[in-house]
């Protein structure tokens, strides 16, 4: 491996996810009362955020904190790490979390079962900072399971009958992926007699290719079930019965972001680029990946509700990180962290306005819309801008994603992805502009008096993560922004 | 005084966002504030006129929005010149629109979306790099929807939504050459001469070459994709079809010229062969347009054939790469803005004030609005050509230009554009003071328009007389144009006024 990593022992590391875990027991212990509730959730995020920045200066500047909390099993042990890929998904998810958890406050006032709702959001909280800085492929299994009940929950939170069997589908989908992953851990521990994930790549062609084959897929379909691969993605739309501000958390962040997280681990630190280049297997994933990419935009553009529509971008966009992960090269590696972040600040400002404008104006199908921009502006402009940066307008966080995936396509040697891309995007105009028609160049229908902006706990989390949408567009190469990890996380993968 | 370029980029931006706070003002109050900040901005661009002439570029890197990818602005001959152009037409059509706009429509939205059209349209002048040019572009065309669709009548969105995939579809094309550009390059500054290595794989070569050329020749109408055109340019109001066509259509033909001398340059694109396409489709587009034109009765529908045709002598002139007539091309982009602008606000004046919407209304409209019609009949007749008008000077240029080179049949293409422009633009001339008036039709309260709207449209027309009388004047379109040229072929042998 690279010797310029520098290892520091350091409790902080642990302290990230410990810290959420005792809010969140606070909060089922103490959390009847709205105001303490809300100040334990709101700390859970809050201090998990000021963590992980702390550590932040030392990860730039090339220190990868690591603590190892037991050893059990003998010898792979409950180990945490932080490394560039694994501090740049904790800063994306603890940065969205504080914004989704003054949101989901706002949204939730007045709903039932607020403390069960609010304890198991922060168990999430927990689990993927546990999830983001796991050292060895165990520790991130354990998370990764853990993360599936933790949301299971948050789903049926409404208990409708649609709930529940949306519940029972996530569950069904969700922890036979596991069982597949648990499966792939195995033969990896075997074919490589370690699990680290330090390293970039540890399995090799001693193996023998059949092995090595069925853990890759084994892996890569029990991963891909949480990054909603076609044909793995049933999940997904169905469990948009849940609050939007799990949805928010299923879509952006923490599920669909586990699965994503758990892929690029396996390609990069498990296989590696070299032995993957020499295997040849993802090929095939890309050609997975390019065919949801197409395949789940056209079915958003059939949808007519909003949240599905979203639930099928998801699904769209998810398979970009999965693209560019499989084609091992070093700018779309770049491309693929980088879109981690991108798609998650750019999702979460929609979701955040499909439920601001739900709980509003109660309007939930996308014909609804019509003229809702001169009623809520500042809620349709936060649409607005993630729309464009969907559409991969420049300046716009999708631009950067776009650029660096086309040219590391080209890198590759495989220009019809690139072909693929601008289809892509094409398909996200064709999608997202009618709706951003609607929304200003209509005018409002059937609203009654009085019906304005949205209330300010649900106005201001939505505004912030579109300005974020705008900042990941425009200052990438500002240190301390994700990208600058992104890069310190390709450096270390593809060994340049 | 290096962040100037960034500066008059900034001002109309700052417009853009002020335009809605500003409604506190009222509606004069907001106008004096935009039109300042549009003269601040116009006279920054000027001011850097005497540096490019001297030959002292400024270069400036904005922000490196990644590696490799930065935003990179530099003044040149033919940006300062675009630039010059684009921002003194914005700030007759913004004088223009504060008469010209019916109150209690969108004003506010047009006018953010206004400014911030200026600042994107300068970007792209001013713009360094491949990737620059991209953005500014892409920001300029897609936000430019509003403005399109501002009267909200059903021809109107209608004409919105051709208008966006038209441009969508551009705009990929463009990425992809870009991209590719990228891949072959890497990230060089745009460079008289080219960046790409010759020696570079040659199908990539051409299939980067037409990506870019397709994808700048949908916002250049160069037929066959010229489509948006003439159902966009009716339906938007007069104030901005005027800098659709004035401007915004040269776009199209300012990125191809910057495709073919400034990334691949002249050497490679003779090497590669596909001038010759290029000159035929541009023949094709010349006559063809302006016979469609010819027989056109709707007065706008009419003027944007018109700017099809009027463009299309730009990519036709560029294409046989020789320094002189592409001197003339650029002048002919200066000098074609005014005059079609011109054209464009007297026939929104036609309209609004006479409801005069086609050719065959126009009876006897030179007694009524007398000005009006006068600056109609400067600007119709340079666009003819008719010396010592602004188009008399391009198209002089241009056909000197194309004889040097060798290639007297396609002189002959330019004759006959200019034949036909005659044949089209001089009827509606005609009618308009030698046919008196359809007696049944009502005598009309307001005969000329309000002054708001005359004055710009009469210094509009002046500028197009003016940039034929002093055309050897520095600093104005013909010095600049011929030291861009020069610098594309690598000499001052092209220079020298005729």
């Amino acid at each position: 491996m690279e010797g310029s990593a520098i290892e520091v022992v350091d409790l902080r590391i642990v302290l990230a996810p410990a810290l959420s875990l005792a809010c969140a027991l606070l909060i089922f212990a103490f959390g009847r009362r709205d105001l303490w509730r809300a100040v334990f959730a709101l700390s859970a995020s809050v201090l998990k955020l000021a963590i992980v920045l702390s550590m932040l200066p030392g990860s730039l500047a090339g220190t990868v904190y690591v603590y190892e909390l037991v050893d059990f099993p003998p010898g792979i042990g409950i180990v945490f790490r932080a490394d560039g890929l694994g501090m740049f998904f904790a800063l994306v998810s603890s940065t969205l979390w504080v914004v989704t958890t003054v949101y989901a406050i706002g949204y939730l006032q007045g709903a039932h079962e607020r403390v069960r709702f609010f304890g198991f959001f922060a168990l999430c909280v927990s689990t993927t900072v546990g999830l983001a800085f796991a050292e060895n492929l165990l520790t991130l299994f354990l998370f990764y399971e853990l993360l599936t009940i933790c949301t299971y929950p948050l789903v049926i939170h409404d208990e409708t009958p649609e709930a529940m069997k949306a519940g029972r589908k996530y569950l069904a989908y969700t922890l036979s992926g596991g069982v597949a992953v648990l499966l792939g851990v195995v033969l990896v521990q075997d074919l490589a007699g370690t699990l680290t994930l330090a390293e970039p790549g540890i399995l090799s062609l001693e193996a023998g290719r059949p092995m090595l084959l069925l853990a890759f897929v084994v892996l890569v379909a029990g991963f891909g079930v949480k990054a909603a691969i076609m044909p793995l993605h049933g999940w997904l739309p169905t469990a948009m019965v849940a609050p939007v501000p799990v949805s928010a958390l299923l879509h952006a962040v923490a599920v669909v972001k586990a699965g994503v997280f758990g892929l690029l681990r396996v390609i990069y630190n498990i296989f590696g680029v070299e032995l993957l280049g020499v295997l040849g297997y993802t090929h095939w994933l890309a050609v997975f990946a390019g065919f949801t990419i197409i395949a789940a935009s056209v079915m958003a553009l059939a949808q007519t509700h909003l949240k599905l529509r979203l639930a099928y971008s998801t699904v769209s966009q998810l398979s970009y990180i999965v693209l560019a992960a499989s084609l091992l090269t070093p700018l779309a590696a770049l491309a693929a962290i980088a879109h981690i972040a991108n798609q998650a600040f750019a999702k979460i400002t929609m979701f955040f306005v499909a439920g601001a404008v739900q709980r509003t104006t109660g309007r939930t199908q996308i014909h609804e819309l019509a003229g809702l921009g001169r009623v809520m502006p500042w809620t349709m402009g936060a649409f607005t801008i993630a729309a464009l940066s969907f559409i991969a307008v420049p300046l716009f966080a999708g631009f950067v994603t776009k650029w660096f995936l086309c040219l590391g396509a080209l890198q590759a040697g495989e220009w019809w992805w690139v072909l693929l891309m601008v289809a892509s995007s094409l398909l996200n105009a064709a999608y997202w502009l009618p709706i951003l028609y609607l929304a200003w160049f209509r005018e409002p229908r059937g609203l009654p008096r009085g019906v304005r902006e949205a209330r300010a706990l649900l106005l201001a989390p939505t505004l912030v993560s579109a300005a974020y949408v705008l900042l990941l567009g425009m200052t990438a190469r500002v240190p301390g922004m994700p990208f600058s990890l992104a890069q310190a996380a390709v450096r270390f993968v593809t060994g340049i | 005084m290096d962040f100037l370029p960034a500066l008059v980029i900034a001002l109309p931006l700052l417009g853009g966002a002020l335009a809605l706070p500003l409604r506190r003002l009222g509606e004069r109050g907001r106008i004096i504030v935009l039109v300042a900040l549009a003269v601040a901005s116009m006279l920054g661009v000027y001011a850097l006129l005497p540096g490019v002439l001297r030959g002292e570029p400024r270069m400036l890197s904005l922000v490196h929005f990644a590696p490799q990818v930065e935003l990179y602005l530099r003044v040149d001959a033919m940006g300062a010149m675009y630039a010059a152009t684009v921002v003194t037409l914005f700030l007759l059509a913004l004088v223009y629109s504060a008469g010209y706009l019916r109150r209690g429509g969108h004003e506010t939205r047009y006018y953010a979306f206004f400014m911030l059209s200026l600042a994107w349209m300068l970007g792209v002048a001013f713009a360094g790099n491949l990737v620059t040019l991209l953005v500014f572009y892409e920001l300029f065309s897609i936000l430019a929807y509003p403005l399109v669709v501002h009267d909200e009548t059903p021809e109107a969105i209608r004409a919105g939504t051709k208008y966006i995939i038209y441009i969508l579809v551009g705009g990929s094309l463009i990425l992809l050459g870009v991209i590719f550009a990228f891949h072959l390059a890497g990230d060089m500054p745009l460079t008289p001469g080219g960046i790409l290595d010759p020696g570079s794989d040659r199908t990539l070569l051409l299939v980067t070459f037409w990506c870019l050329v397709a994808g700048f020749g949908v916002k250049a109408a160069l037929m066959p994709l010229h489509g948006w055109v003439p159902d966009v340019h009716p339906a938007a109001p007069a104030s901005f079809s005027a800098l659709l066509s004035g401007v915004m259509v040269a776009t199209g033909c300012f990125g191809i010229l910057r495709v073919i001398f400034e990334v691949f340059g002249v050497e490679l694109v003779t090497a590669l062969g596909v001038a010759p396409v290029l000159t035929v489709l541009a023949a094709i587009s010349v006559l063809l347009a302006a016979i469609l034109a010819a027989g056109e009765d709707n007065l706008k529908r009419r003027l944007a054939w018109s700017t099809i045709s009027q463009m299309a002598y730009v990519v036709l002139a560029v294409s046989l790469l020789a320094p002189r007539v592409t001197a003339g091309a650029l002048v002919h982009i200066s000098n074609h803005a005014f005059m079609k602008g011109t054209l464009f606000f007297c026939a929104g004046l036609l309209a609004s004030q006479a409801g005069i919407r086609r050719v065959s209304e126009m009876a006897g409209a030179a007694r009524r609005m007398p000005l009006t019609m006068a600056a109609f009949t400067v600007a119709a007749l340079g666009i003819v050509g008719v010396p010592p008008l602004a188009g008399f000077i391009s198209k002089w240029v241009m056909g000197v230009g194309m004889l040097e080179a060798g290639h007297p049949l396609v002189l002959i293409v330019l004759l006959g554009g200019a034949l036909l422009a005659a044949l089209y633009l001089l009827q509606p001339v005609w009618m308009a003071y030698f046919r008196s008036p359809d007696e049944t039709a009502p005598e009309r309260l307001r005969p000329e328009a309000p002054p708001s709207t005359l004055v710009p449209i009469m210094l509009a027309a002046a500028l197009s007389g003016l940039l034929g009388l002093a055309a050897t004047t520095p600093g104005l379109p013909l010095a600049l144009a011929e030291r861009a040229a020069a610098a594309f072929f690598g000499s001052v042998a092209g220079g020298g006024p005729p």
